[in-house]
């Protein structure tokens, strides 16, 4: 049963994370995401990405989800529901994976937080959050609730090389493997350490009551962290490959022509989608999600057609941006399966032909262990 | 804080008449993008039309046309705006300048904007 929750309305008024006072103190350029309104940039997004891939940045990241399932059965209920198998992580660790439909499209990627057989912590996207959390309940067997508790706590990134010395400077605990959590306290406020990110680099969410997100986020920048927007957020994961849901997967995109098969429990006799999913790997995704990179000054941009030398179409960019590290453009296109890795291709950048690469990601080494 | 010498048009670009007419975006308009990482300008010799595309302005995010303010011919380009794109945004009215025309009809430049006509419309002050 969905206990409760506050449904993301998108005609509302923006939700306002409980930073966001700070945010306009530090002279954020805030943009509406998901039904919030969240920090675009702060110092400008090259400065910020540089300062993650070569210092530590903090993110807050609070339109996140938070859904809490809980009881006997929870883990096991998850498990036949959920696309990534459960039974590879124990407890303490953390898992991406899917939720899917019935016919394999994607209804939302997320972290799952395996705490204990009966209590798991979902992190969702903030678009998805109400429909990942109603399916959940919808199909719950008796004695497993689904609680979306969205707002209640605070989801603040910390990603750099210099992020443990930053957690350590706080009082966090850092050092643990990557993908493992920590429940801890710092100053009686109970905080969830995780060994995750999007941004390819080592790094940290922590999970916390939104009420006591303001003194965490002022030692983390007094620490040396620089705040970062989702401007950053997205060029370093798009550098990563790290797929965005509502562009890169979706309810059209689904995990196997997004090649994100890796995080699907294929040997599990159940889970949402399976039939649908096990059919389209038999018979081949009919496209596929691969990297392009510029080889001039043109860059991908969501939406553009990619076609072959002699000008038939061979697929659509679905990501794109300025790399700040390579300094070229790239992007994720989904792409004829007959289209190989090295192919030349062309890109119709407002009508200018300009020429890419098919290249596999990450377009930057990832540093994230 | 605006200049109080240049025009300006609803494209937050900004005209300065020094013979010839330079061009750039506004401080506004350079906020707004966001990192510049590219810019295509016209060739110098070419005819622009006044209010019609003739270059673009890339940054990390998004991308936008450049509008020649007046109708005429291109007589200058920021060359180091190919390697050092940022300039505009650290220093849009001057460093980052974009290019110079050779007005056809100088007045043209009369239909332009004023700092105060312009600061109303972004709002500032």
């Amino acid at each position: 049963m969905l206990a409760s929750g506050p449904m993301a309305d998108a005609a509302a008024a923006p939700r306002r994370p409980a930073l966001h006072d700070r945010h306009v103190a530090l002279g954020a350029k805030l943009a509406p995401f998901g039904g919030w309104e969240m920090p675009l940039q702060y110092a400008g997004v090259v400065r910020e990405h540089t300062a993650v891939r070569e210092r530590v940045g903090a993110f807050d990241v609070s339109h996140l989800g938070t859904v809490l399932v809980r009881g006997a059965s929870a883990a096991s209920y998850v498990n036949s529901t959920l696309t990534n198998d459960l039974g590879r992580i124990a407890p303490g660790m953390a898992q991406y994976t899917l939720c899917c439909t019935e016919d394999g499209g994607v209804v939302d990627d997320l972290i799952v937080y395996l705490r204990a057989e009966d209590d798991l912590l979902l992190v969702p996207n903030a678009s998805n959050v109400a429909e990942v959390a109603r399916r959940l309940a919808e199909g719950a067997p008796s004695g497993v609730r689904v609680e979306d508790v969205s707002g209640s706590y605070a989801v603040l990134a910390v990603q750099g090389p210099r992020s443990d010395a930053t957690l350590e400077a706080v009082s966090l605990p850092a050092g643990h493997p990557y993908m493992s959590f920590v429940d801890t306290a710092r100053d009686g406020v109970p905080v969830t350490v995780c060994r995750t990110g999007y941004t390819g680099e080592r790094g940290y969410e922590l999970v916390l009551p939104a009420a006591d997100a303001g003194a965490v986020w002022d030692a983390l920048l007094a620490a040396g962290a620089e705040p970062c927007g989702l401007g950053a957020r997205d060029t370093l994961r798009l550098e990563m490959g790290y797929p965005l849901h509502g562009q890169d997967l979706s309810l059209e995109i689904s995990p196997v022509q997004a090649r994100s098969s890796w995080a699907v429990g294929w040997a599990k006799p159940v889970f949402w989608g399976r039939e649908a999913l096990l059919a389209e790997r038999a018979a081949g995704p009919r496209r596929v999600l691969q990297g392009i990179e510029s080889l001039d000054r043109g860059i991908p941009r969501r939406g553009m057609a990619v076609s072959s030398p002699d000008g038939g179409q061979v697929g659509e960019v679905t990501s794109g941006t300025f790399s700040p590290t390579r300094q070229v453009g790239i992007g994720l296109a989904l792409l004829d399966p007959a289209v190989e890795v090295g192919a030349e291709l062309t890109l119709d950048v407002r009508g200018r032909v300009s020429r890419v690469r098919v290249v596999r990601p990450p377009f930057v080494e990832s540093s994230v262990r | 804080m605006l200049p109080q010498e240049l025009r300006y048009t609803p494209q937050h670009e900004w005209v300065r008449d020094g013979g010839t007419v330079r061009v750039g975006i506004t401080d506004f308009a350079q906020d707004a993008l966001g990192d510049v990482v590219f810019v295509t300008l016209p060739e110098v010799g070419a005819q622009v039309q006044a209010g019609e595309p003739c270059g673009e302005v890339e940054s990390t995010k998004s991308v936008s046309d450049v509008y020649s303010p007046v109708t005429g011919t291109v007589t200058a380009r920021n060359e180091a705006l190919e390697a050092t794109p940022e300039l505009i945004n650290s220093d849009p009215y001057g460093d980052g300048w974009m290019f110079e025309v050779e007005a056809a009809d100088a007045g043209q430049l009369d239909g332009l904007l004023d700092a105060d006509a312009y600061a109303a419309q972004t709002g500032a002050s």
